[in-house]
């Protein structure tokens, strides 16, 4: 069993439950399921980040690097009026990024602590800049994707991305997908070794494993991960900006680890959930929403140490 | 000596900035031995330790590992040719259990650990290897407890079997007694005695009656200078070690 503790199995049971259901019921209201299917794929992107910093050890803020660039391989990949197949440059966009990240990698992971923060920081402004100040890429206002892919396999297609409730589909799908790959690579030798790393690294190098090849991988796996979340994003809008890139998307993703409970992994959805659900709730009520949300996030910070799934765990678990 | 020299420095020296912490070192270390070395705090023992495993560059000189030039390669390559070492501080995976701690130590020798999909739990030799580890250190009932809550002492032993779950051939020991009680030295003391049989051990201690008594071999490093090296009754008689180190501690405790 990949999913070893309780609460981490009931929360899954009831999330994946719902999810599931709600476009049953929200089915008329197209704004609600899109609204949802932004958070299903935020939480992949979420998740992720959660595995690099909660379960690797690296603190990056430079993340959405990764989710920008998902977007931006997409579009340029892609012939601006043929409907491509989804899952063919999907693979292209993850395989590309996981260049990327192995070439960022081997640069910030020379460094560690506050100076991998700062770099991984860096690196993503710059490429946010490059995009923003580059004419063939758009500038500020981004690159648009005038047509849906075709998700056929094998000729037979399930899905129409065009179609709301479908797309919401394919979104919780890469929740699944996500969350199972994380758990398996956590719980294999592989998965060890990484843990290890991150408890002990300098015990770990005097068992005889290079950690730099072991951080390298696990941040090629969460870089290309949330290449994944950032195409999504994309298609899901129809558009990609530099916006995607900001450090405010880092942080915010950050955040969002921490309050669901950091290198729980399932913590980052129910993280991103809650972050979500705060932000529509305090929008709706305020235009002082910021200062709510602050609040509201401080609070749950210094209230639930080890953020919602941490307290869930304390009240479940024995 | 009928043993073979399995690893050996030549003109070891560390400077760090001006000091001299460790200057002009050649040492051999043999096969199925056991080579103690002591010295007053400061000597540089603990530096020689760290170069001999490569996780401090030497400033000059060499290490040669069975004819072959080691010191510039990673640390972890140095494990890779059977060189494993235990710290001075308890340096252990306080967050998960002995069994696991023993299990990370024991992995690279049998399978894959770039393997992303497997189980870790799923290789029973690696389970047999750090079950096999805690055994020989003492800690059979202690498998599943987290190591955070196991004595100081149980840490102790736990450090040991680390080392020992990763085959090496030569044991560097940093102070493995330090701070365990009589009854725990005279266990690791017993087990030493047993290891040098078939692995060839580095041991630095500042525990002297567990030295004298354990080294086929002793050097005496004194201000980052090697005095001498020899048996036992060969250091113990020699007036430099006397004047240097011993004798100090005589005045003292006759104080």
């Amino acid at each position: 069993m990949i999913f070893e503790k309780r609460t981490e199995r009931l929360f899954l049971a009831i999330f994946f439950i719902i999810a599931l259901c709600i476009p049953l019921f929200l089915e008329a209201n197209s704004f609600f399921v899109g609204k949802i299917t932004t958070i299903l794929i935020l939480s992949v992107f979420v998740m992720s980040l959660d595995f690099l910093v909660g379960r690797v050890g690296l603190v990056t803020l430079g993340h959405a690097l990764f989710y920008g660039l998902g977007g931006y391989l997409f579009v340029i990949l892609t012939p601006e009026y043929e409907a491509v197949n989804f899952w063919i440059y999907a693979l292209y966009v993850m395989g590309l990024s996981a260049l990327v990240a192995l070439i960022v990698g081997v640069v910030v992971l020379r460094t560690s602590g506050i100076y991998f923060i700062m770099i991984t920081l860096a690196i993503s402004q710059m490429a946010y800049y490059f995009f923003f100040d580059s004419l063939e890429f758009g500038g500020g206002d981004g690159l648009f994707i005038f047509m849906k892919p075709d998700t056929s396999i094998f000729g037979l297609s399930f899905l129409n991305l065009d179609n709301p409730t479908h797309f919401y589909y394919l979104s919780l799908l890469a929740v699944l997908i996500t969350l199972v790959a994380i758990k398996i690579i956590l719980r294999s030798r592989f998965g060890r070794i990484v843990e290890a790393s991150r408890l002990n690294p300098e015990r770990t190098e005097a068992l005889g494993y290079n950690i730099f090849a072991f951080r390298l991988i696990s941040y090629i796996i969460g870089s290309t991960l949330a290449a994944y979340a950032g195409l999504l994003f994309a298609l899901q809008y129809g558009y990609v900006n530099p916006q995607f890139m900001t450090w405010e998307m880092s942080g915010t993703a950050l955040v969002m680890s921490i309050l669901g409970g950091m290198g729980t992994i399932y913590g980052a959805i129910l993280g991103t959930i809650t972050y979500e659900a705060l932000l529509y709730l305090f929008e709706h009520m305020s235009e002082d929403w910021m200062l709510f949300m602050g609040g509201a996030i401080i609070l749950m910070v210094l209230l639930l140490r080890k953020g919602l799934a941490g307290y869930l765990e304390k009240l479940l678990e024995k | 000596m009928a043993n073979e020299i399995i690893l050996e420095t030549e003109s070891l020296s560390k400077h760090w900035g001006g000091i001299k912490a460790l200057n002009d070192i050649s040492l051999q270390f043999q096969d199925k031995q056991l080579h103690g070395v002591v010295g007053p705090n400061g000597a540089g023992k603990s530096t020689l330790l760290n170069m001999l495993c490569g996780t401090l560059k030497p400033t000059s000189g060499c290490i040669f590992h069975k004819g072959d030039q080691i010191e510039g390669m990673k640390p972890w390559k140095f494990v890779r040719r059977g060189i494993g070492r235990s710290f001075q501080k308890t340096n252990i995976y306080a967050e998960v259990t002995c069994l696991e701690n023993c299990a990370v130590a024991a992995q690279r020798r049998f399978t894959g650990s770039f393997n992303l999909f497997a189980s870790r739990h799923a290789n029973t030799l690696v389970r047999e290897a750090a079950e096999k580890a805690l055994h020989q250190v003492g800690l059979a009932d202690r498998i599943n407890t987290m190591a955070a809550e196991i004595s100081y002492g149980e840490q102790r032993q736990l450090e040991l079997a680390m080392v020992l779950a990763t085959d090496p051939c030569i044991l560097l020991l940093d102070e493995p007694m330090a701070g365990m009680g009589h009854e725990e030295s005279q266990r690791i003391i017993e087990l030493l005695n047993q290891l040098k049989q078939t692995y060839s051990i580095v041991l630095v201690e500042h525990d002297m009656d567990a030295i004298f008594e354990l080294s086929d071999q002793l050097t005496v490093l004194d201000n980052g200078t090697h005095l001498i090296t020899g048996t036992v009754d060969e250091v113990r008689n020699d007036l430099r070690v006397k004047e240097a180190y011993l004798g100090k501690e005589d005045e003292e405790e006759a104080a």
